[in-house]
């Protein structure tokens, strides 16, 4: 005798089974899924973008920023490259943002923010025609030259060859990166220092 | 359309995304927002063209790794600049401020 949430859960199945089964005679079975979660985080990733540009608050464009990344770590896992999402995870919303948050907690000393005048129509114009130019140029070069490659579905790396390729061929730029690191939090607490008034100890 | 150029679509979305973001916003933070837009679509963009093409797999990810380093070192190094520019002016807004000279 089956637990009632398990034989709801076959019930779903069985649902989505027959679902599946009346659809996949238009549609290849196996892509499905793919493309929905691909159009699923483009969908995360355009709304959090417009948030993040255009939202008067800018905690709330800092939020849109969030849900931005969340949607391109969603893309890595569709990548098959899931280390890159997790250090998307990490990095982006766990390191950037909270700086941006700092940010934002340390200029905010105007009632609404500093961004809560909409820009000028010249403003926008700007925008809208920066917005369109990228778009305009090169996404029919994009569709038109990237090859149409007949490739095998691409596999997860394992983590031990992207360490391996750290201490092997790209450890040059791994160092290097460590140098900017140091000299950017050595220029960071430089320029942050506040110089104590003369006379006192 | 294959899944390499989809992949592009969107990071150039982003690109584009961000321009827009860092001509329109009048303040370094959301210019700041706005670069780490452009730079989520460099780092998918990499990692795209070494995931749908038949180039080395993990040049490509560690390459958007170090993007994402180079990232992170960009916005300490802003967010110290913000707090001085705070400092200095009281407000960060890019406008009206044209001489960032130490004292």
């Amino acid at each position: 005798m089956d637990s009632p949430i398990a034989q709801v859960l076959a019930l779903i199945k069985e649902l989505l089974d027959s679902l599946q089964a009346a659809v996949a005679p238009w549609l290849p079975s196996q892509q499905v899924p793919a493309y929905l979660a691909f159009a699923l985080y483009v969908l995360m990733m355009l709304g959090g973008g417009l948030t993040a540009v255009g939202a008067r608050n800018l905690v709330r464009a800092m939020m849109g920023l969030i849900l931005t990344f969340l949607g391109v770590s969603g893309l890595y896992l569709l990548m098959a490259s899931p280390f890159m999402a997790f250090m998307q995870l990490l990095i982006y919303v766990g390191a950037v943002c909270v700086l941006i948050f700092f940010a934002i907690m340390l200029t905010a000393n105007v009632p609404g923010g500093q961004e809560a005048k909409l820009p000028g129509p010249g403003g926008a114009l700007r925008g809208l025609a920066v917005f369109v130019a990228p778009l305009a140029v090169l996404g029919p070069l994009l569709v038109k030259h990237v090859p149409d490659l007949e490739l095998a579905l691409p596999e997860a790396t394992p983590t031990s060859e992207l360490g391996r390729g750290l201490i092997g061929e790209d450890v040059v730029p791994f160092e290097l990166i460590s140098i900017i690191l140091l000299a950017a939090m050595a220029g960071a607490v430089f320029l942050a220092w506040r110089r104590r008034p003369e006379g006192r100890a | 359309m294959t899944a390499l150029t989809l992949f592009f679509l969107a990071s150039l979305l982003l690109l584009s995304l961000g321009l827009a973001g860092l001509v329109t916003r009048r303040t370094l933070v959301g210019m700041l927002i706005s670069v780490e837009l452009m730079l989520n679509g460099a780092g998918l963009a990499l990692v795209a063209a070494a995931k749908c093409t038949a180039a080395p797999d993990v040049h490509g990810q560690l390459t958007a790794l170090f993007v994402m380093g180079l990232a992170a070192a960009e916005a300490t190094l802003v967010l110290a600049m913000i707090l001085v520019v705070q400092r200095r002016f009281g407000h960060v807004k890019v406008d009206d401020m044209s001489v960032i000279q130490a004292e």
